[in-house]
């Protein structure tokens, strides 16, 4: 009897806990502290949108701070582009979660740990989602409108299939320019999510016609300077730049693309001083959490 | 009577002697190819994993991950207890249903809530540590609290209760008895077989028997008696610190438990067990723990008594949410999901300290 009554106390706590975890109504953007390497979470009520997963474990830290502690679902986890320091923990992520939709390019990496994550998510029971210029995913009032690759670069590839399958096709481009952009949308605000893109690609997506004015841009390339190109930033006009970046030996963030950024006046994050950067909105303003 | 010294006399005799004819006989720079079934579980680290291999530290990158069970061949050069270069040469998979088994509901807690919950329960109910965040393992030692993540005798004597009550409503005390034996052993196979959780099923079993045959039992005489019998079989535990600390905190728990209890009287019920225990056990292992890390929390005591009360309900919930959950996730999740008030207590706590 005595067990029965401290399992009933339990359940009423466990219920009070989940109610007072519940999340708000505006959307959560928090770009991840994961060191070298890019993962962004969008939250939105039920919804979480995983943008790549770091190069280590320790975007699983991150999941479990944003989201409520009943909630082992992602709804879409989205891989920029098959490079370890954004799939690197996505691993673990598909061990631990329940993945709906997997939405990546088909383009192959040789490493053992991109081949270990595709027999993870084959046997996750996720959704693929191989996604190009103009198509849209849409989960609930929020909107992830893909802009890049588009199927013209895409059939430019010599062994490019339409294979619906990961890792179908190699090439011998570099992985970056393949990476998957989106403008994640809610209502009036906009995220321009760019993964590694340089230059090259950045004239070419312009071409697209598909990006427009922000409010918030995640500098690609961890602050690289074949990243970010002042033509992008005169086109989205963003108001808020967040730069995901850690210890490297590249010397990322390079000067040009801060000097870039405080030139126009923009609000400048990087995930290597501020730590994880959470970006609130209710589909009209923005804020910083 | 005489035999009782001489039969003690005997066992000492046999433990030196297994001791030194079992001691690895390579030097520092030598060159060495083992193959060994992994013993314990591997602690991870950001980009390496460290095994115990032949007695000696390995550290091997991260991937392909090695679990307890496998079967490893290394290669490397021995220096000062390390191997240093390591290379992994062959990696086989545990075959045993029990380390899946064991995997398998280390990979269902993880599934079932977030960190550093799943690593809490995974930890307080299997001794696994492998997942465990590096943040809060640093919290866990610094208060002194790490103790309930190793495998730590206290859960076996949790399961061997648990089993016992449940049991002894079904079936004769004899055949409860023998089933519960049966369930330790298998406990202690899926916890990792580490030294504190050999230690404690061996006492247990001890007592257990005695308890079924009608004997007296004899604490301190069953304490010796395992430490003699784990020692014969794995000669490398004597500098093992589980081995020695598991061994300590027991003696001490036995001299000092009852008197301790009843000087802090004045304790709330709900934290008094915890606070005599962690006082009677620390009065063993604070000096043995100060001389190997140089560290020690003098408020140690304290926060084992704000935690120690919720690990029997966490492990037992652990355990029945483990091998329900094997058969159906969901009910597994749910079952855990009341745990969770109290690892957030267990943790708040710990990390309020750390």
């Amino acid at each position: 009897m005595k067990y029965f009554f401290s399992g009933l106390i339990l359940v009423a706590i466990v219920i009070w806990m989940a109610a007072f975890a519940s999340p708000d109504r505006n959307l959560h953007l928090i770009a991840c502290d994961v060191g070298q390497g890019d993962a962004i979470l969008a939250v939105y009520g039920e919804i979480q949108i995983l943008v790549d997963g770091g190069a280590n474990d320790e975007v699983i830290n991150c999941l479990d701070r944003y989201m409520p502690f009943s909630d082992r679902k992602i709804e879409v986890v989205l891989l920029s582009h098959p490079q370890l320091d954004h799939f690197g923990g996505l691993r673990e992520v598909f061990r631990r979660f329940q993945v709906e939709y997997f939405v990546a390019n088909s383009l192959d990496s040789s490493s053992q740990s991109y081949q270990s994550l595709k027999s993870l998510v084959g046997g996750s029971g996720a959704s693929l989602v191989f996604p190009t210029t103009g198509s849209t995913i849409r989960l609930g009032l929020l909107h992830l409108d893909i802009v890049w690759p588009s199927d013209d670069f895409l059939a430019m590839e010599d062994n490019f299939s339409d294979n619906k399958i990961l890792g179908a096709f190699t090439s011998k481009r570099d992985p970056n320019e393949f990476s998957i952009v989106a403008i994640l949308r809610l209502e009036e605000f906009d995220a321009l999510l760019t993964g590694d893109i340089g230059p090259e690609v950045i004239n070419e997506i312009i071409q697209t016609d598909k990006v427009h004015n922000v409010e918030y841009i995640k500098v690609p390339h961890h602050g690289s300077k074949n990243g970010l190109t002042q033509e992008l930033l005169d086109i989205t006009l963003p108001e808020v730049a967040v730069i995901s970046v850690g210890k490297n030996s590249y010397g990322h963030p390079h000067k040009e693309i801060l000097e870039l950024l405080e030139e126009r006046e923009i609000l400048m994050k990087r995930t290597d001083m501020d730590g994880d950067i959470e970006i609130i909105s209710d589909g009209e303003s923005w804020w910083i959490n | 009577m005489t035999f009782k010294p001489l039969f003690w006399l005997f066992l000492i005799i046999l433990i030196i002697g297994r001791f030194v004819t079992t001691r690895p006989d390579f030097s520092n720079g030598d060159k060495i190819r083992i193959t060994e079934k992994v013993s314990s579980e591997p602690i991870r680290y950001e980009t390496s994993q460290r095994l115990i291999i032949g007695r000696l530290k390995t550290y091997l990158p991260k991937f392909p991950e090695i679990n307890y069970g496998d079967i490893v061949v290394v290669e490397g050069m021995v220096e000062d207890g390390k191997l240093i270069d390591p290379k992994l040469v062959d990696l086989n998979f545990a075959t045993g249903v029990l380390y899946k088994t064991r995997k398998r509901i280390i990979e269902n807690f993880q599934k079932s809530l977030p960190e550093p919950h799943s690593s809490l329960v995974a930890g307080v109910t299997l001794g696994s540590k492998s997942g465990i965040p590096q943040d809060f393992w640093e919290a866990l030692r610094e208060t002194g609290t790490a103790h309930v993540v190793v495998a730590s005798g206290m859960n076996v004597t949790l399961v061997a209760g648990f089993l016992i009550g449940i049991l002894i409503l079904f079936f004769s005390r004899k055949k409860a008895v023998i089933l519960a034996l049966i369930g330790i052993w298998i406990y202690s196979f899926l916890s990792g077989f580490d030294a504190p959780i050999v230690r404690a099923a061996i006492m247990g079993s001890i007592a257990f028997t005695a308890q079924g045959l009608g004997r007296l039992y004899a604490a301190g005489r069953a304490l010796f008696l395992s430490a003699a019998i784990m020692l014969i079989i794995r000669p490398d535990w004597l500098t093992d610190l589980g081995f020695i600390l598991s061994f300590v905190a027991t003696g001490s728990l036995m001299l000092f438990e009852r008197k301790i209890a009843n000087l802090i009287r004045f304790v709330p019920g709900i934290f008094r067990e915890g606070l005599s225990t962690s006082l009677a056990a620390q009065i063993g292992v604070a000096p043995i723990l100060f001389a190997t890390f140089g560290q020690f929390n003098l408020l140690s005591p304290v926060i084992n008594a704000l935690v120690l009360w919720t690990i029997a309900p966490i492990t037992v919930m652990g355990a029945v949410a483990g091998m329900i959950g094997l058969i159906s996730i969901t009910l597994g999740k749910s079952i855990l999901l009341l745990s969770f008030p109290l690892t957030t207590w267990f943790i708040e706590i710990v990390k309020a300290f750390g």
